[in-house]
């Protein structure tokens, strides 16, 4: 039986610490001042300075929103086995599920909260240069929250049994190809081959698609955004946490602490 | 192996002891490599604790001691046997409500105040937020670190980190502490505070279960002891038995001993006769001390000292690994 005490007990311990990394704060200032430098790369346009200059923002929040989930995320349970800390945790009442669940919610509020500072320095950044703003880059920004959500359990996952270096390269790994396997598959459409064609399909079938979360051309064109547009990413970005955080569970449950 | 209760231990004071932690054939394998060949370090370990018990698991460095505790606090899985605390399988985690843990050499999380990392132990505990104010209080009192309460634990010494150590191990009010070599590393005031905590818990009730290989603490504060050499348990018995093991005794020293007292005591002592001149020391078995002390002043000799044996169970600590050792000099069997 999960405890909500004992896992929000992990949660806020685990990001009082992750906001003592530095990495995180190097990570968000580059971030916000990618943002902020959209206003000058928006300037050497004639045309869609406006486009532009969102187009920056967003793509810097999602991008360093990512990195900081990869290399806050992946030392964060490596540094409490390695430290021994975790020994202590879990000679208590508390089961590895909760230990990985608390660790997971504590950097996702983390996370969250860099990408709410970020979202922050894009409206002002918005505002301060009369671009637009509506729903529909609320809802980009919430489905980047999303996608970040998967990179944090994806991190999750590979931090539970290897080391940060491997953990980061295989979360980066994942975060790359799960950006190209829509157009993997559009590619191998294109293709002659039928194997070649349903090979592609197949790989975006069974890989994530996190192009799914994506709705930056969407906002910054102020194109109409369904509802399903959000909902449906929405319920499988849970899906797939859930997947990954179950996995999570059952290869932590059965590690040694030597 | 000799498994008698003796002296001090709690098992004598009243109707058979109730055994809180019981471990059966206790095996666990390792892979030193990402190859295919597995080490056994633990062997078949059995042994029980009772409750009320200071209970010492001795054994040199690379014995499976570590190995043996993290087995009971669910960190390492056995591949063979079994173990139950309070009767539960120590594959739960509902129990461990009622023990209490300090690992070897820990780190804690130094950004945290004395009471802010107590109040997290707390927390995962399943101490109740009206509790634990009066809780963490009473606690830094007990382990004499209400002044540094509000401190990082950046700052503490290592002294001052043992004991909020064992203050987290015992924050839940548990009925059985496991301890890891909690002397390790401290000056002799340090290690005379942690002995005392030690016998305090344990005079309030806890059993203790204690990893340590400094045999002098020991010897102060264990009701019984197991040596564990190379993965297994080679002795188990109480306090009372390591002290006749070696024979108990005494080194006497004397002088202005005539020459035919010490031709007496030469005949008498052989073996334990050592000195020459005005100085002479025998080392003497308990039960004939009064012998080489009625011969001596009856003689005309001068008693200088008579020290006895401290170092029983360093004896009997050094026979059993040279034992062991003896008996299986390959120590560590390798499977595939």
């Amino acid at each position: 039986m999960i405890s909500p005490g004992r896992v929000s007990a992990i949660a806020s311990n685990t990001f009082r610490e992750a906001v003592r990394n530095r990495v995180l704060y190097a990570l968000l200032f580059f971030g916000v001042l990618l943002i902020g430098v959209g206003i000058v790369v928006s300037s050497l346009s004639y045309v869609e300075g406006d486009r532009i200059l969102q187009s920056v923002g967003l793509s810097s929040l999602r991008l360093f929103g990512a990195a900081i989930a990869i290399f806050v995320g992946v030392g964060l349970i490596h540094k409490e086995v390695d430290r021994r800390t975790i020994y202590t945790i879990l000679s208590k009442p508390v089961s590895r599920t909760e230990f990985l669940l608390g660790k997971y919610l504590g950097l996702l509020v983390t996370i969250w909260l860099q990408v709410a500072i970020m979202a922050a320095a894009f409206v002002v950044v918005s505002l301060a240069t009369g671009a637009p703003l509506d729903g529909g880059h609320a809802a980009a920004i919430g489905l980047a929250g999303i996608e970040l959500a998967v990179v944090v359990a994806v991190a999750t996952l590979f931090s539970s049994f290897t080391t940060p270096m491997l953990a980061s390269l295989f979360t980066a790994g994942f975060y790359v190809v799960g950006h190209v396997t829509r157009d993997l598959r559009e590619l191998g459409a294109a293709s002659e081959s039928a194997w070649v064609q349903q090979g592609t399909w197949l790989l975006h079938r069974a890989l994530p698609d996190l192009e799914s979360f994506n709705l930056t051309v969407q906002a910054i064109h102020q194109l109409e955004i369904r509802p399903d547009q959000v909902l449906l990413p929405l319920l499988y970005g849970v899906l797939t946490i859930g997947v990954l955080m179950a996995a999570a569970s059952v290869i932590f449950e059965r590690r040694d602490f030597r | 192996m000799t498994e008698t209760v003796k002296g001090n231990d709690p098992g004598e004071r009243g109707a058979q002891p109730e055994e809180v932690i019981r471990v059966e054939g206790l095996a666990k394998d390792f892979r030193p490599g990402f190859g295919l060949v597995r080490k056994r370090v633990l062997h078949g370990i059995t042994f029980s604790v009772r409750r009320g018990e200071v209970f010492g698991f001795v054994g040199p460095n690379g014995a499976g001691k570590t190995t043996t505790l993290k087995v009971l606090m669910g960190l390492i899985h056995p591949q063979e046997g079994r173990a139950t605390i309070l009767g539960h399988d120590i594959r739960e985690s509902a129990f461990r409500r009622h023990i209490g843990f300090l690992p070897e050499n820990p780190y804690f999380y130094d950004y945290l105040t004395g009471r802010e990392f107590l109040d997290f132990y707390a927390r995962v505990s399943g101490v109740t937020k009206a509790d634990r104010p009066a809780r963490i209080e009473r606690l830094l009192d007990d382990v004499g670190l209400t002044h540094a309460g509000s401190e990082r634990l950046r700052g503490y010494s290592k002294g001052m980190l043992q004991r909020i150590g064992i203050a987290q191990a015992i924050v839940h009010d548990p009925e059985i502490v496991f301890l890891d070599e909690p002397m390790s590393g401290l000056d002799p005031i340090g290690r005379k505070e942690i002995r005392d905590l030690i016998l305090r818990l344990n005079a309030e009730g806890k059993t203790i279960f204690m990893n340590t290989h400094i045999l002098s603490d020991v010897e102060m504060v264990c009701h019984r002891v197991a040596i564990l050499v190379k993965g297994r348990i080679r002795w188990v018995g109480g306090a009372a038995d390591f002290r006749e093991a070696d024979g108990g005794g005494a080194d006497v020293v004397l002088s202005r001993v005539p020459p035919d007292i010490v031709a007496a005591m030469e005949d008498a002592f052989g073996t334990g006769f050592r000195g020459q001149g005005d100085r002479i020391e025998v080392r003497v078995p308990e039960k004939r001390l009064p012998d080489l002390l009625r011969l001596s002043l009856d003689g005309g000799a001068e008693v200088v000292s008579v020290t006895p044996h401290r170092q029983s169970l360093e004896s009997l600590f050094v026979d059993t690994v040279h034992d062991a050792e003896a008996l299986d000099p390959t120590a560590v069997e390798e499977s595939r």
